[in-house]
């Protein structure tokens, strides 16, 4: 008996919920970006689902594609986050308020 | 098959509650790294191997090797939990409620309509599952591929460049 399709679709929009309610809870800036790739994860296994479910390749295609701009996010924000580390400012995201002044 | 994946939608929502609840980041990012494993195994229930291969290697691999290694650099402590001001919560109420009502909608919503198309699981097996996402990638999807490539070289030039400027 085969999975349902919308099964996939409704864990995937479980995770993406876990994801927001972490990204609005957590103040470390590490762990709000490890909130962020959960939730391009639901997204990617939406993708996956769909491609699989419509008999297609569009949504691998494109998970893929999400999968490579995590990366580049990934490598840009950790470079801000040490930066931000090394001007010895707290390692809390309410606390970073620079761009305000 | 079924029991397969409600099996893996227990994990996966286990190790998401992981990400969002520990105290310590080194736990989130351990979590993080079952999570991304789970969903693999999820990609290749759904006949989607380049994909599992591709999870792994870039976000199990790659970007969780970043997190961990900031992690050691940085040993960031656990969260203190500071007091709060009363009004977030009104904030917080009025759009959990718009949220929840989103995500039920999502939920028990059962009229979503496609056209299905042409590759079936069997098609893409026929030829190879790596052989039919390549040519899709390289034929019909070859602007975004290459708009990604750019995009991922202006990430490597801007990391390099945040990591010589010394901030005061």
């Amino acid at each position: 008996m085969p999975v349902p399709a919308y099964s996939f679709l409704m864990l995937s929009g479980v995770l993406f919920t876990m994801g927001a309610i972490g990204f609005l809870l957590r103040r470390n800036p590490l762990v709000v970006f490890m909130c962020i790739e959960l939730m391009l994860n639901a997204v990617n296994l939406a993708f996956a689902a769909m491609s699989r479910y419509l008999n297609s390749l569009d949504g691998v295609v494109f998970a893929f594609l999400v999968i490579t701009v995590a990366a580049a996010e990934v490598v840009v924000g950790i470079a801000i986050i040490v930066q931000v580390y090394r001007a010895g400012r707290q390692m809390d995201v309410d606390e970073l308020d620079l761009m305000k002044e | 098959m079924v029991a397969g994946f409600a099996i893996l939608a227990v994990w996966e929502f286990l190790t998401a509650l992981g990400v969002v609840a520990f105290r310590r980041p080194i736990y989130n990012a351990m979590s993080l790294v079952a999570n991304m494993l789970g969903l693999a195994v999820l990609f290749l229930l759904l006949n989607a191997q380049f994909l599992f291969a591709a999870q792994i290697i870039v976000y199990a691999g790659a970007v969780m090797v970043l997190f961990v290694f900031i992690i050691a650099l940085l040993n960031p402590g656990p969260e203190l939990t500071l007091e709060r001001r009363g009004t977030e919560w009104i904030y917080a109420a009025v759009f959990g409620v718009i949220f929840a009502v989103l995500l039920g909608a999502l939920l028990f919503n059962r009229s979503l309509t496609g056209r299905p198309g042409k590759l079936t699981p069997e098609a893409i097996n026929a030829v190879g599952n790596v052989q039919s996402t390549g040519a899709a990638l390289y034929t019909s999807f070859l602007l975004p591929v290459e708009v990604t490539s750019v995009l991922l070289l202006v990430a490597a030039v801007g990391a390099v460049y945040l990591a010589m400027r010394r901030i005061r």
